[in-house]
């Protein structure tokens, strides 16, 4: 079954853990290196993210989304180097090529966080099968609507590429051109639309039914056939996550306070 | 278990301009199966959704008459709430998945969830459910990769567990390939052998001679008749509604061979036979 989820069940301990807790590391990873102003604490927490990573045996799915941001960072650093106004300091030099220690480091800058929010994100999306973490939700008291679109969309969505696909090779088995120049494929995009539409509305209305026949818009109280996912320590994970956050903070505020005193 | 009561029905849905239902009344005994049959746009469906409280509380439209079900008028109740009382099987199965669930018996736990029923009666509901219908090898699948008689299955395991006193079948085996179909029917023949009151709509009409109690034909949103499988496809003017009769009853319609006890033709295989045998056994004795 394809679904447009990440998730991967590798039996870890980061599996087991609190989708909470990886919230609040994401948080943490992404607000602590802000707060303290360091670039060595974004260094500190790509490094973390890529140990929880490792440990939980999905480093290699990090690949392709580091591969595609990759290409972005390249540019960046280039760019930067090359051309970065206040540029003054080279650093290298490939014959008119001329890179810059501003620019390269300004680069660097961006590049560390955007590796640490990737690499943070994907120690939650790598781990974390998505309907875990909206059960853990809807138990505290988030809507269950909200929790079943969020949820449905990780499977709903493949199928109705699939219908898609079905849809296009019926029309292209009528003759249908699908490849050639622009005006072509726009061409060939009005007769896919309609059948496309029509079945969604069709399709979304008799899911709302079979919805709605197994009690969805109840007003019960839900219950849940899984157990919350947590472990004893995932306690002592958050409380840490927020002590560390907390210090970012009053860090910052003694900082700000001693600047202006 | 509750009895069905339908009286003076009238239905239009919104936007339109003609009657989907019009003065339909007639009751179902706990425990009974009935077929509803009849031609396209007669009604079957929506007279389906009408029991369930779909038709109005989800369609809203004009509506007169009165569904009770035991103790409850239909009308009144929000469908999450009729539910728990009468349960609905829709034609298409893939549509009936919800694509929250990313197995089988998780799938077949989300009404249970809704309703707020503890998790070790749920454990309970759904295991015996799953035994019943005969997918308890594909609980760890996920529900899109079943087939569609599996599918279907599951859909109607779905609505089992939930345990309903009236449960719906709307064309369930529509859009099944013939191995499909024969799976959902010996799913439905278990559930109608545990008791429960089972309405069906189907065009297979051999399949609804096999298993109903009693039939109901549609024609252009009127009820023309509620009877038993026999007297309905011994009905002369059948053809004039767009319904077959099953092969059996056609054949011996044709032998003007009618079952000398009811008046009525055979609707079933194991009736024809047991006629032709009686007319062998005769034919010998007269010789």
């Amino acid at each position: 079954m394809k679904s447009i989820s990440l998730y991967e069940e590798k039996g870890s301990v980061l599996n087991k853990i609190a989708p909470e807790s990886k919230i609040l590391y994401i948080v943490a990873a992404l607000v602590i290196p802000y707060l303290i102003g360091s670039r060595w604490v974004s260094l500190g927490f790509i490094i973390a993210s890529i140990l929880l990573l490792l440990s939980a045996k999905v480093i290699r799915k990090t690949v392709p989304i580091l591969g595609v941001s990759g290409f972005v960072l390249i540019t960046v650093l280039l760019i930067q180097g090359l051309f970065r106004a206040g540029n003054v300091t080279p650093i290298l030099s490939l014959g008119p090529v001329v890179f810059y220690k501003e620019g390269v480091n300004f680069a660097l800058g961006i590049v560390i966080n955007v590796l640490n929010i990737l690499l943070s994100f994907c120690v939650l999306i790598l781990t974390t099968k998505p309907s875990d973490m909206i059960e853990n939700f809807v138990r505290k008291g988030f809507s269950p609507r909200f929790g079943y679109v969020f949820i449905s969309i990780f499977q709903i969505i493949p199928q109705m590429t699939e219908t898609m696909a079905t849809i296009t090779d019926a029309q292209r088995s009528r003759g249908m051109e699908t490849e050639g120049n622009l005006f072509i494929r726009v061409k060939a995009f009005i007769p896919l639309i309609s059948p496309v539409v029509m079945s969604s509305l069709i399709n979304t209305k008799e899911r709302a039914l079979a919805l709605e026949v197994r009690g969805f818009n109840s007003t019960i109280q839900k219950t849940f056939l899984n157990d919350e996912k947590k472990i004893p320590a995932d306690k002592w994970i958050q409380l840490g996550m927020v002590v560390a956050i907390v210090a970012a903070i009053v860090f910052r505020i003694v900082l700000v306070v001693m600047y202006f005193m | 278990m509750a009895r069905i009561e339908i009286e003076h029905l009238k239905y239009q849905y919104p936007a339109t301009t003609k009657l989907a239902l019009d003065d339909i009344s007639f009751s179902v005994e706990p425990g009974e199966f009935i077929g509803i049959i009849g031609k396209n746009e007669s009604g079957k469906s929506t007279l389906c959704q009408a029991i369930a409280g779909l038709v109005p509380n989800f369609y809203k439209g004009s509506y007169g008459g009165k569904v009770m079900v035991g103790e409850i008028e239909v009308k009144t109740v929000e469908v999450n709430e009729m539910c728990k009382t009468v349960g609905i099987v829709f034609q298409n199965p893939f549509n009936q998945v919800t694509g929250s669930k990313l197995t089988v018996y998780e799938e077949i736990s989300f009404g249970l969830e809704n309703m707020g029923i503890p998790k070790v009666e749920m454990i309970k509901r759904i295991d015996e459910a799953m035994e019943l219908l005969d997918i308890i090898k594909y609980k760890d699948r996920n529900p899109f990769d079943l087939s569609g008689g599996q599918m279907q299955r599951m859909a109607i395991a779905s609505i089992i567990a939930m345990q309903p006193e009236v449960i719906i079948l709307d064309e369930p085996t529509s859009q099944l390939d013939p191995q499909g179909r024969e799976e959902v029917f010996q799913a439905v023949q278990k559930l109608s052998k545990k008791g429960i009151t089972i309405i069906m709509v189907e065009h297979n009409m051999e399949k609804i001679a096999q298993y109903s109690d009693r039939v109901v034909l549609l024609n252009d949103t009127k009820l023309v008749a509620i009877d038993t499988p026999q007297k309905i496809f011994s009905r002369d003017d059948l053809d004039s509604f767009g319904v077959e009769a099953p092969v059996f009853t056609k054949i011996c319609r044709g032998l003007h061979l009618k079952n000398e006890e009811t008046g009525c033709y055979p609707v079933t295989l194991e009736e024809a036979s047991r006629l032709f045998q009686r007319l062998v056994k005769e034919e010998s004795h007269n010789e």
